[in-house]
């Protein structure tokens, strides 16, 4: 190899590496938990972005969840909650799912929180991959309290196409 | 190297290094939301997509700067010359597999960016990093 390439190129390693380490020492903890599959840190960030300091294991964000747990959950208990419109939902959702449509937020909270214990682990859905508002909902949820709260990024159509059971009705 | 050339050099370099510092520093401000543009992808497991934006944004930072600076000029554009390709490769995969997502360019959730836009616009941004590449290896030499 031509050395100035040589040089060159071991240069840009540096720098990528540089870069590697300094990203890492910034976000070591959200790294470690993610790689963990425990998404949480002491330290909630309420939808306001103020910083609470928590004695408890808070979680400070939703955890994503793909369809394999995502069935064991809701096996074991846990509950859908179909962030999409409402129309949408009727049109096909996840069985039992709790419609909360992200832009009727004000109106369905009141109803949520007197039928869903904070203590309840959440799947949060929406239009799969590349629709933020499951992970919204769930950050403005991790913010009300709820302290197990899932997104489900595949969401309905990676559910259905998976050939899943889908029940249809209005909420 | 003439000076117009040398004008030219110096205006890809800067262009690619305030392009890249922009993405770099925005994205890391929010690496929770940037993990989520990536896994949108749907390229990486889940947990390797916080890696990717926790660290990403930091050798988008480094590279950039130095190329503000003046120091390091190639190995800085070798990878960020690298990166805009990479992101060229995951852009078409999006493309070819008929997602609808934001490209978590710059601004993470915040707007919609197509696939195709954002391919378009790498491919400008390789003239100045292809530019920067070559033009610096010339004026390396004696």
């Amino acid at each position: 190899m031509i050395p100035g390439i040589r040089t060159m190129m071991i240069e840009a390693a540096v720098i990528f590496a540089i870069g590697v380490v300094l990203g890492l020492s910034f976000n070591a903890q959200l790294v470690l938990d993610a790689f963990a599959g425990r998404l949480s840190s002491a330290g909630a960030r309420p939808s306001g972005g103020e910083v609470v300091q928590s004695t408890v294991d808070v979680q400070a964000f939703p955890l994503p969840v793909v369809l394999e747990e995502v069935r064991e959950l809701l096996a074991g208990g846990a509950l859908a909650v179909d962030a999409r419109a409402a129309e949408v939902y009727a049109e096909g959702h996840l069985p039992k799912a709790f419609a909360f449509p992200l832009g009727e937020y004000d109106q369905v909270l009141p109803e949520f929180l007197e039928k869903v214990s904070k203590e309840s682990t959440l799947i949060l859905y929406c239009s799969g991959f590349g629709c933020p508002d499951s992970f919204d909902l769930g950050e403005r949820l991790l913010a009300e309290g709820y302290l197990d709260v899932r997104v489900y990024e595949g969401g309905f159509p990676e559910w259905r196409d998976a050939g899943l059971p889908v029940e249809e009705g209005a909420p | 190297m003439s000076r117009a050339t040398l004008y030219f050099y110096h205006f890809c370099r800067l262009t690619l290094g305030a392009v890249y510092l922009y993405a770099g520093v925005v994205k890391s401000a929010d690496v929770v939301v940037f993990a989520r543009d990536v896994a949108n992808y749907q390229l990486l497991p889940y947990a390797w997509n916080y890696l990717t934006a926790a660290t990403l944004p930091y050798v988008e930072t480094v590279a950039a700067l130095l190329l503000l600076c003046n120091r390091k000029v190639r190995p800085a554009a070798l990878v960020l010359t690298s990166l805009t390709l990479v992101f060229m490769v995951a852009l078409t995969t999006v493309l070819a597999r008929g997602l609808d997502i934001d490209c978590g360019c710059f601004n993470p959730g915040q707007g919609h960016t197509s696939a195709g836009v954002a391919l378009l616009r790498d491919a400008f941004l390789l003239i100045p990093a292809f530019v920067t590449l070559h033009l610096s290896g010339r004026m390396a030499k004696p």
